[in-house]
């Protein structure tokens, strides 16, 4: 299958970690058999958020921090799509954190990649939501004063039900991590750690791939409590892999009109189907 | 007038602003406004003040809204998309009478669009973005100099009446470095404060915040104060220049960068034989209805040039009355009209 796009030459910096991680969702998409007709990517806004320009399939583009609502509408009117959201750090934990949030409370069949440099790419280096405390920036002369955000252990905490870290340097297991994300049935998070090389001097290619390790042939992901101690692993050593993945019903099986029959956009609408409802005050 | 810099619109802002006494800076990054809050990271705490880097724009503009219930000066700035998150809580900034200046470095749009100049937020900044019946003064400076000048003025202007000042320009004037001369000293003017939540020291009732009046006589009689307020400042707080428009055959209606483009047509028009005059509104809100009355019979037409579809056209109409013909030349989406364009829009007129 071919998901090159011609359109629009890709304005990430060379050697941009959003390079690898786009090899990847097209090695999975390729990988699964879904056609390009078949998929959605939906974005908010940043240099992450480009990612449907850069790739041939459904696209949408949408609003900085709100890329976790749209990509319910659309899942909810079309439950046959395969839908993907792509968007980084500052997008989905930053300006979006609350429907990064309520998004994992609800559910929803989609998959949720965050490709997570820990600085804004676009607006030229500040502090993101996942940038570390005394990390020094374009923005934050003195070193960033406050806590960073632990995305992983915030998802275990909300009830997500599928919880995993990729790196942009190991392009297989990162295929691997987002075909078990795009095939999970449910809300599906991997946070993907990626160089930012312009802007972030300190978490490079190196300091990344210095510290991860694929978490264990044995390793139990479901067993939430361990991988809470995974989730908050961010240091010398970061854990790569599912860590954490359960069965879930989801939103839209907790409703028969949805569950049932076809997606909601390829149902015929016909007048007289109020008729039932008229009735009613009949 | 003292220290002469050569410095971005942008960074003018930012330094007018601490000039202004303006301790409390919230900000998130958008281009092409960013290095506002780049200057500020570093002055403010210079200066004494508050530096902070919000989750989001609604974030840092209800952080305005607490700084300046508690009587502080305080800003936001953003660019346009960034803007239209802001204006819920600008309506309750002018429910609640609460003093703020808000910066919007106007890219274009509708959406996302793109982050070259353009002026297609003015009906959103001038008719009111948010909910309600609510004015906000806005701004529109055409150089850095008054860039700096005007942003000073803001913060006397949203303390004297109580109302929020935004100042509005586009990336042009934003990232543009000129020739900036700051005063030694500002006139601050300085507001009795008495409503800010400063704390009792347990020698008066607690003071209280809130845009909310579930009575209806209690509403109306509030909206009917705030419109007084707004009919006050429409009377004291009209700026305009005026440029070459006695016996002008054709008067140009333009503001912020625009103007400056129209300045040279006006030249070049001098040139062939045409007189070009141009009203310049600085505020846009309130409109300088009288400067268009007063000059309404003068020229054959009156041509709005605009980086937009026609939005300060609107008011020109509004403002005129009927007593002249009005004709309209804009460009969107970044694109910015040569000279020549719009002397041939002239000629056009003159031909007519």
């Amino acid at each position: 299958m071919n998901y090159e796009y011609k359109l629009y030459e890709p304005t990430w910096c060379p050697g941009c970690g959003n390079y690898m991680i786009r090899t990847a969702l097209k090695m999975a998409l390729e990988g699964l058999g879904i056609e390009p007709h078949e998929a959605v990517i939906v974005s908010g806004i940043g240099q992450a958020a480009k990612m449907p320009h850069y790739i041939k399939i459904n696209g949408f583009n949408g609003l900085h921090g709100r890329a976790i609502p749209p990509a319910i509408g659309i899942k909810l009117s079309n439950k046959n799509l395969k839908v993907i959201v792509e968007s980084g750090d500052g997008d989905s934990y930053g300006e979006g954190g609350n429907h990064f949030i309520h998004g994992i409370r609800r559910n929803i069949d989609i998959a949720h990649f965050v490709h997570n440099n820990q600085i804004y790419g676009l607006t030229k280096g500040q502090a993101s939501p996942t940038t570390a405390m005394g990390h020094k920036t374009t923005l934050q002369y003195d070193g960033v004063k406050i806590e960073p955000i632990q995305p992983l252990a915030l998802a275990l905490t909300m009830g997500a039900g599928f919880v995993a870290r990729g790196f942009s340097g190991d392009i297989q297991r990162l295929v691997s991590l987002m075909k078990e994300a795009i095939n999970y049935k449910g809300y599906a998070l991997v946070d993907i750690l990626q160089p930012c090389v312009v802007w972030n001097k300190v978490n490079t290619f190196s300091w990344y791939r210095d510290r991860v390790y694929y978490l264990p042939d044995d390793y139990d992901y479901t067993n939430k409590k361990e991988a809470m101690e995974k989730a908050l692993e961010f240091g010398d050593r970061i854990p790569i892999g599912i860590l954490y993945k359960v069965e879930k019903e989801t939103y839209g099986d907790k409703f028969d009109f949805i569950k049932k029959g076809l997606p909601l956009v390829d149902r015929e609408l016909n007048p007289l189907d109020a008729e039932k409802l008229m009735n009613e005050f009949i | 007038m003292g220290e002469k810099l050569l410095m971005s619109g942008n960074e003018v802002i930012a330094e007018a602003a601490i000039r202004a006494g303006c301790r409390f800076y919230f900000g998130y990054p958008i281009t092409p406004q960013t290095e506002i809050a780049h200057y500020l990271a570093k002055r403010m705490p210079e200066a004494g003040g508050t530096f902070l880097q919000a989750e989001s724009e609604i974030a840092a503009i209800n952080m305005v809204y607490g700084a300046s219930a508690a009587g502080a000066r305080a800003m936001t700035s953003s660019s346009s998309p960034g803007i239209s998150l802001k204006q819920e809580c600008i309506s309750y900034l002018a429910g609640a009478e609460l003093p703020a200046v808000i910066v919007n470095i106007v890219r274009c749009g509708p959406g996302l669009g793109g982050i070259l100049p353009a002026q297609c937020d003015y009906f959103q900044a001038v008719k009111g973005g948010g909910h309600g019946d609510y004015k906000m003064v806005v701004l529109a400076p055409c150089s850095v100099q008054e860039l700096y000048e005007l942003t000073v003025e803001a913060f006397n202007i949203a303390d004297r009446y109580r109302v929020t000042v935004m100042i509005m320009g586009d990336g042009i004037l934003g990232q543009m470095m000129e020739i900036v001369e700051f005063r030694d000293e500002e006139e601050i003017f300085n507001a009795d404060k008495s409503w800010a939540l400063t704390g009792t020291g347990m020698k008066r009732e607690n003071n209280f915040i809130t845009s909310i009046y579930i009575n209806p006589e209690v509403l109306e009689a509030h909206n009917r104060k705030l419109q007084q307020k707004y009919r006050e400042i429409e009377r004291n707080e009209c700026r305009v220049e005026v440029y070459n428009c006695e016996n002008a055959d054709v008067i140009v209606a333009a503001f912020g960068t625009v103007a400056r483009i129209v300045k040279n047509v006006i030249k070049q028009a001098e040139r062939e034989g045409i007189k070009v005059g141009l009203i310049r509104p600085i505020t846009l809100w309130p409109f300088p209805n009288e400067a268009f009355l007063k000059y309404a019979q003068v020229p054959r037409a009156f041509l709005t040039v605009e980086l937009n579809a026609g939005q300060m056209l609107e008011d020109v109409k509004l403002a005129l009355n009927g007593a002249n013909k009005t004709y309209f030349y804009g460009r969107m989406g970044g694109m910015i009209p040569a000279q020549k364009e719009i002397l041939d829009e002239i000629k056009k007129i003159m031909e007519k």
